[in-house]
C-alpha cells in the first residue's frame, strides 16, 4: 500500500498554474493604475473585475491548492497511513479546480456577491462548502486512522484551517438568492460589516497564517533535517493563536459605524496576537539556525529563511496598523496594500515556493532540474517584494499626510484626484516589483516542470510503524 | 592593539568596503571609538540635509509643496537624528545578542563597526534629502538600501567572525529586525502626529 501522492502532484501543479495566472492578473491591474486606458473599455478587463479575479486566483487557486496538496502530503507521513478515502480526495481536486475556473469566469462576467474575498456568488458558495467539508472528511479521516500515537503539530494547524474556514465561509455566505447570478446577504448594515470582517480577517488568520504555519511546521524540520526547536512552544503558540485571532476582525472597521467597544476589543486582541505570532517565528528561526550547513546545497531553505523574516515583519506590522491612532492615518492608503503583500508575497508565496522546491524533486524521484534557476528566482522574488513594499510604504505615507492636510478653513486641502495623480510614480515602481516577482515565479514553473518532465509520481510507502514517534 | 574606524576613512568605507571589513576583523575597534569617531558624524548627515532641503524646497509629495516654519523643521530634524542614533545603537546591541545563536563574535565594538559600515552608504545617499521630493528620495535610496543589504550579507561573516552560512542566516534575522524597526518608526511617528504632536500641515 502506497501513499496517495499523485493527488499531491495534481494539487501542486494546479497551485503553480494558478500562481502564474493570479499574479499575472495582479500585474495587469497594477499596470491599469498607471495606464488606466489599458482596460480598452472592456468590462471584463476593468479594474473592479480584474482585481477581484486576482485575489480569488491567488487566494483560492494558488493558496488553497498549495495548502490542500501539502496537507495531504504531510498528514499521510505524520500518520503513517495512506490518505483516507482517496477517491473523495480526487473529487475535491476536480471540484475545486472547476469552481475556480467557472468562478473566475463568473467574476469576469460581472457576477459579484459584494463581499471582499468572498465575491463568488451563491452557487459557488455551495460548491465550495461541499468541497471544503469533503477536505475535512479526508484529512480528519486520515488523522483518525493514524498509526502513531500523537498528532503532529502541523496537523493541528491544518485542522484549525479546515474547521475555522468552514465556519467562516458558511456564516458569511448566508444569503438570499434572487437569480442564478445574484444574491443578497442575510445580514445588513453594521452586522453585515462585522460578519464580513470576522470572515475577512480570519481568512487571513486561519488560511494565510494558520494553514501556512501547518506547511512550515512540517516542511521546515524536514528541509533543515532538525527537529522543531521547541515542540512545547509550538503547542502553546497554537492555542494562543487560535484563541486570539478570532477576535481581531473589527480592527478593519475602526472609526466606522460599529460600537466603539467592538473596535477597541479588536485592537486589543490584535496586539495580543503578536505574542503567539512571534513565538512561532522564533521557533522557526531557531530551528533553521541549526541547519546553516544545508544553505549551501539547498536553494529551498533560503526561501524559508526569507519567508520567516517577512512573516516577522507582517505579523508585527498588522497589530501596529490595528492601533486606532495609527489606523486613522494608514486606513484608505496604500500602506495597507503594502502590508498585505509583505505577508502574501513575502510570507505565503515564499514559504510555498520553498516547499515546492523541496516537494517536487521528491514527488518526481529526481533532483531539481536547476539549482541556479532556483537561486535566480530567490533574488528576483526578494527584489520584487522589496520594491513592492517600499513603494507602497512611500505611497501610503504620502497619501496619509495628504488626506489629513487641511486648509485655513479646515477643509480637506487636496482633492481625491490630486492625491491619486501624485501616486502614479509609486504605482509604476510597484508594477515593476510585481513584474519581477512574476518573472521569478515563471522561472520556478519552468524549473519544476523540467524536474518532472517524462516522470510519474514516486509511489512511496508508509515506513515500518514506530508508535509515538512523529515521522 | 585595538583598531580604529574614523570618519576620515569614509572614502574607503564607501568604495572599498571589503578591505575595511578585513581590517576591522583583524583589529576590532572599541564600541565608543566607533560611535564617537564615525557613526555620530554619519548620523548627522541625513537630518542636516533634510533641514536645508525642507527649508528651501518644502516637502514635495507630488502635489503643491508643503512649507513648514523653521522651528518645526528643526524639531523634526532633531527627532530624526535621535531616531537614527537610537536605531543604530539598538541594531548593534541586537546584533550582539543574536551572535550567541549564530556562533559569531559577541564583541560590541565589532557589531558597532559592522552596523556603521553597512549604514554608511545610506547616510551619504541621504544627500537627496536636499531636495525632499518623496518619490525622488525613494528612487535614489532604494538602490542604496539594496547595496547596504548586500554589504550586510557580505560583511557580517567577516566582521563578526562566523561562517558564511551562519552569517547568511544571521544577516536575514537582522534584516527582519531592521524592517520591524523601520515600520515601528513609521507607526510611532503617525501615532504621535495623530495625537497632535508634530507639524501642523495647513490649518
Amino acid at each position: 500500500m502506497h501513499y496517495e501522492d499523485r493527488l499531491v502532484t495534481a494539487f501542486t501543479g494546479a497551485a503553480v498554474a494558478w500562481a502564474l495566472l493570479g499574479m499575472l492578473a495582479g500585474v495587469y491591474v497594477a499596470a491599469e493604475l498607471v495606464w488606466p486606458t489599458i482596460d480598452f473599455g472592456l468590462p471584463g478587463l476593468s479594474f473592479g473585475r480584474l482585481r477581484t479575479l486576482h485575489t480569488t486566483l491567488v487566494l483560492f487557486g494558488f493558496g488553497v491548492s498549495a495548502l490542500i496538496g501539502t496537507a495531504f502530503y504531510s498528514v499521510q507521513r505524520t500518520s503513517h497511513v495512506r490518505l483516507f478515502a482517496p477517491t473523495l480526495g480526487w473529487a475535491i481536486f476536480l471540484a475545486w479546480q472547476l469552481a475556480i475556473v467557472l468562478g473566475g469566469a463568473s467574476i469576469l462576467a460581472g457576477w459579484n456577491a459584494g463581499k471582499e474575498y468572498a465575491e463568488l456568488e451563491w452557487p459557488f458558495d455551495i460548491a465550495i462548502a461541499l468541497a471544503w467539508v469533503s477536505f475535512g472528511v479526508v484529512f480528519f479521516g486520515t488523522v483518525a486512522t493514524r498509526k502513531v500515537e500523537s498528532i503532529y503539530i502541523s496537523n493541528w494547524f491544518y485542522g484549525a484551517l479546515i474547521i475555522v474556514v468552514a465556519m467562516l465561509h458558511v456564516v458569511n455566505s448566508l444569503e438570499l438568492p434572487v437569480s442564478l447570478g445574484k444574491s443578497y446577504s442575510l445580514f445588513a448594515g453594521a452586522q453585515d460589516a462585522v460578519v464580513q470582517w470576522w470572515y475577512g480577517h480570519n481568512a487571513v488568520g486561519f488560511l494565510l497564517t494558520g494553514g501556512f504555519l501547518g506547511m512550515l511546521y512540517y516542511f521546515l524540520p524536514k528541509q533543515a533535517e532538525q527537529p522543531i526547536w521547541s515542540y512545547r512552544l509550538s503547542i502553546v503558540a497554537f492555542w494562543a493563536f487560535v484563541y486570539t485571532y478570532i477576535w481581531a476582525g473589527p480592527h478593519h472597521l475602526h472609526y466606522h459605524a460599529v460600537p466603539e467597544w467592538v473596535q477597541s476589543l479588536g485592537m486589543a486582541m490584535s496586539l495580543i496576537l503578536l505574542a503567539p505570532s512571534w513565538a512561532t517565528m522564533v521557533n522557526g528561526i531557531m530551528t533553521v539556525s541549526g541547519a546553516a550547513q544545508k544553505l549551501k546545497t539547498d536553494p529551498a531553505l533560503k526561501f524559508i529563511v526569507l519567508a520567516l523574516a517577512f512573516y516577522g515583519l507582517a505579523t508585527f506590522e498588522g497589530p501596529m496598523l490595528a492601533i486606532k491612532s495609527v489606523n486613522v492615518f494608514s486606513h484608505f492608503t496604500e500602506w495597507t496594500i503594502g502590508h498585505v503583500h509583505s505577508g502574501a508575497l513575502g510570507w505565503n508565496a515564499l514559504i510555498t515556493f520553498g516547499t515546492f522546491y523541496f516537494l517536487v524533486p521528491r514527488l518526481a524521484g529526481a533532483p531539481l532540474f536547476s539549482a541556479r534557476l532556483a537561486n535566480a528566482h530567490f533574488w528576483l522574488a526578494l527584489a520584487g517584494v522589496m520594491l513592492y513594499v517600499l513603494s507602497m510604504w512611500g505611497a501610503g505615507i504620502s497619501q496619509g499626510v495628504l488626506w489629513l492636510s487641511l486648509d485655513n478653513l479646515g477643509e480637506v486641502r487636496y482633492s481625491f484626484n490630486e492625491v491619486m495623480a501624485a501616486m502614479r510614480p509609486y504605482y509604476l515602481l510597484r508594477f515593476f516589483g510585481g513584474l519581477l516577482f512574476l518573472a521569478g515565479a515563471c522561472l520556478m514553473a519552468w524549473n519544476l516542470m523540467r524536474t518532472f518532465a517524462g516522470r510519474s509520481t514516486v509511489l512511496a510507502r508508509p515506513p515500518a510503524m514506530a508508535a509515538g514517534v512523529p515521522a | 592593539m585595538p583598531g580604529r574606524l574614523s570618519i576620515l576613512q569614509l572614502g574607503k568605507v564607501l568604495f572599498a568596503p571589503a578591505q575595511v571589513f578585513q581590517s576591522v576583523a583583524a583589529a576590532p575597534p572599541g564600541a565608543a571609538r566607533v560611535f564617537f569617531g564615525f557613526a555620530l558624524w554619519l548620523g548627522l548627515l541625513p537630518p542636516l540635509f533634510a533641514y536645508f532641503g525642507t527649508l528651501k524646497f518644502g516637502w514635495r509629495l507630488g502635489v503643491a509643496p508643503v512649507f513648514l516654519p523653521q522651528p518645526t523643521i528643526l524639531a523634526i530634524c532633531a527627532a530624526y537624528f535621535a531616531a537614527l542614533l537610537l536605531g543604530y545603537v539598538t541594531s548593534s546591541v541586537i546584533a550582539r545578542w543574536m551572535a550567541v545563536t549564530y556562533d559569531a563574535s559577541q564583541s560590541l565594538g565589532r557589531s558597532f563597526a559592522l552596523m556603521a559600515i553597512v549604514g554608511a552608504p545610506l547616510a551619504v545617499g541621504s544627500v537627496v534629502h536636499l531636495y525632499p521630493h518623496a518619490f525622488f528620495n525613494l528612487l535614489v535610496l532604494v538602490p542604496v538600501l539594496i547595496w547596504s543589504m548586500y554589504l550586510l550579507y557580505r560583511g557580517l561573516p567577516v566582521v563578526l567572525a562566523t561562517g558564511p552560512n551562519r552569517g547568511m542566516l544571521m544577516a536575514s534575522a537582522l534584516i527582519a529586525y531592521l524592517l520591524v524597526a523601520l515600520v515601528s518608526l513609521f507607526g510611532l511617528t503617525v501615532a504621535l502626529w495623530g495625537s497632535g504632536i508634530g507639524p501642523l500641515l495647513g490649518a
